[in-house]
């Protein structure tokens, strides 16, 4: 119902019950954390915003992309987004148009303006790289509760100076490229501080931070900042979000194949 | 390079009419590529074309208003051939106003549309003319004069066409190595009394369901394909085009890694008729060599019944192809394709490669070897042709 870019909250939940707490199992507190989390950040309707990549490799040489998003909330399934690539220059006006399904494999077309193609593509390739940066293309998918088997681990400080919740999330999902991610989860506004990655050797592969958050129109937090460190290779990945946009005039038909070929 | 001095000023007051109009809303995309041909048999007739140099521009002007609903664009392409005179030539890939209202999309002007789903060839694909001035590959089109208009349902979209001006297709100097092997006639002649102004017009129908992709369309108009017919001089041919009515589908089906494609065309001229159908699969396994590289493998089979090796590219053949994306920063790549006649065993090989080298420059290499050529088949005339195509392009 949420992608990882739209952690945030919208309003004041109930603080739990201490004896509830007390008598749920580690799966089931962690499930909830992960519910109103979601819960939070519902109702956004549709949002539009640029993002800024930065790779770093291990040695420090810099690559650029920028791509201009835009996602509509999806009550019942998974969201719909649309990626329009805008650098490096190579694939300036190329598209992507996914709709999430939870557990189910997404439906993905890609756009090639110079031939004017429209090409559904496979959406299998999770763990794979995007665009050769640090983050794989789960990381940046649509983050249904069904997506993953959850268990809190403890409470601790994080961040900038927040209460977090840390929880297990296990991937149910086929073809991820982790066995597991733990995440803090800040307890005032449920927003995603901190996620660490094990790759499936359980080994730590990636951490991301969400930096600098802001609350926008409709009381949704976003992070204008996602720095992700790869700790096995060295290299890293930092995505700037700027011009979120939660007003602007969206609907269905700004997210199908027509639309692909009319966005630059 | 010939400029029309008409569509010199056209091109003037687009300039200065987009510049003055919204000019913070203007984006302008230029694309300069720089291309290097060598042909490996030195030794054949061709050899005035070793080395051979070229530049390519094309510009893309884009302006929006409306809240985004309405999209102009004017994308003008020229090329310089440092041998081909014929290669010098100019092309209006895109002038058009598409104007989307909810569900309905309206498109006037000059535009290039793609239908299909196969790679290693097009039969479903007629709006636009091909521009083999560009490549042998087919994938360069002509822009085309049309009046679209779309209605977008829950998951699908019908749209028709109405298709004013035909458009020729151009071929490259007889003593080219990539030339037809006879000379065409300047003067095309056409079966319609309307020559190269009949109306042709287009209706399709497509979408999804589920894992599904599927398009049905219509075509009635002149064919974009000509046939050749001997001129009044001995070894001049005339191209002629005739008129025909095309009924196509094409299917994808997306199943998790495999996907398996179908195009089928069902062809009517006035006197005769034919049937052609690209059938495959692409597969691909991602992360090999430990991330290093994604795979993905491609077989297509065509088959058309007319039957005839020497006057139909594609009438038994089979087409495998390796894509090797690279995981890297670069996204260098590395596509490798065949083709095989299993009629006259005839095959030729294709090697493309390319990587980023800025945020602003891409290099890429191709390589064109005809393998075995049977002295029956349609490609006989390009035996000496093979060619190593070294290019630079620059976007700014």
């Amino acid at each position: 119902m949420k992608s990882i870019i739209t952690y945030a909250t919208a309003l004041l939940v109930g603080v739990l019950p201490f004896h509830a707490a007390l008598s749920q199992s580690a799966e089931e507190k962690g499930l909830e954390i992960a519910t109103a989390t979601n819960q939070r950040d519902s109702g956004w309707s549709h949002v539009t915003a640029d993002m800024e990549m930065i790779l770093k490799n291990r040695a420090g040489k810099e690559s650029r992309r920028k791509i201009s998003f835009r996602q509509l909330e999806v009550h019942g399934d998974g969201d719909k987004s649309l990626s329009l690539f805008l650098e490096p220059k190579d694939v300036t006006g190329t598209a992507m148009l996914t709709f999430s399904h939870g557990l189910e494999p997404d439906d993905q077309w890609l756009y090639l303006p110079a031939i004017k193609r429209v090409k559904r593509i496979s959406s299998k390739n999770k763990s794979g790289p995007f665009m050769g940066s640090e983050f794989a293309f789960e990381d940046l998918g649509s983050q249904e509760v069904e997506k993953f088997a959850y268990r809190f681990i403890k409470e601790e400080a994080c961040g900038e100076g927040f209460q977090c919740n840390v929880i297990e999330r296990l991937p149910q999902y086929k073809s991820s490229g982790y066995k597991r991610q733990i995440a803090w989860i800040d307890k005032e506004h449920y927003r995603t501080i901190k996620i660490e990655y094990y790759d499936r050797k359980d080994s730590l592969l990636k951490t991301l931070d969400f930096i600098g958050y802001n609350e926008y129109v409709g009381n949704f937090w976003r992070a204008d900042r996602f720095e992700m460190v790869n700790h096995q290779t060295g290299k890293s990945t930092s995505l700037l979000w700027t011009n979120y946009d939660f007003e602007s005039v969206l609907d269905d038909s700004d997210f199908n194949q027509k639309a692909l070929k009319r966005l630059l | 390079m010939k400029l029309p001095k008409n569509l010199l000023r056209s091109l003037t007051i687009w300039c200065v009419l987009f510049w003055s109009a919204n000019s913070y809303a203007l984006q302008i995309n230029y694309t300069m590529d720089l291309e290097w041909r060598g042909f490996t048999d030195t030794s054949s007739v061709q050899e005035r074309f070793n080395r051979d140099v070229s530049v390519g521009f094309e510009t893309e002007f884009r302006t929006s208003f409306n809240d985004g609903n309405t999209t102009l664009t004017f994308t003008p392409f020229g090329r310089w051939d440092s041998r081909d005179p014929e290669r010098r030539h100019y092309d209006i890939r895109e002038l058009n106003l598409i104007h989307a209202a909810g569900d309905w999309e309206f498109q006037g002007g000059i535009s290039k549309v793609f239908w299909g789903v196969a790679e290693s060839n097009h039969l479903v694909d007629v709006i636009n003319q091909t521009d083999y001035l560009e490549n042998i590959d087919g994938e360069d089109k002509l822009g085309q004069k049309m009046i679209q208009v779309s209605r977008s349902f829950e998951q699908s979209t019908l749209s028709a066409f109405i298709l004013p001006g035909f458009r020729e297709r151009e071929y490259r100097s007889s003593d080219d190595p990539l030339a037809l092997p006879f000379k065409v006639i300047e003067e095309a002649q056409y079966e319609s009394d309307d020559g190269n102004s009949h109306i042709d017009y287009a209706i399709r129908y497509s979408g999804y369901y589920a894992s599904i992709d599927y398009g049905v369309s219509f075509f009635s108009g002149t064919s974009r394909e000509p046939d050749f017919i001997p001129g009044d001089t001995p070894g001049e041919f005339v191209a002629y085009y005739p008129q025909m009515d095309q009924f196509s589908v094409d299917i994808q089906v997306t199943d998790d890694a495999w996907l398996w494609k179908l195009e089928a065309i069902r062809r009517k001229y006035s006197q005769r008729s034919f049937n052609a159908v690209v059938a495959g699969l692409e597969y691909s396994i991602y992360g090999m060599a430990d991330g290093l590289f994604d795979l993905g493998l491609i077989a297509e089979y065509h088959y058309d019944d007319r039957g005839d090796p020497a006057a139909v590219t594609f009438q038994n053949d089979l087409f495998l192809g390796m894509r090797f994306g690279f995981n890297d920063a670069e996204s260098s790549e590395i596509l490798a394709g065949a083709f095989y006649d299993f009629d006259d065993q005839s095959s030729a090989i294709r090697i493309e490669a390319n990587r980023r080298l800025t945020n602003n420059a891409k290099i890429s290499i191709e390589a064109q070897l005809f393998t075995n050529v049977d002295i029956g088949n349609i490609t006989y005339g390009l035996r000496h042709s093979d060619y190593i195509l070294l290019s630079l392009q620059y976007f700014f």
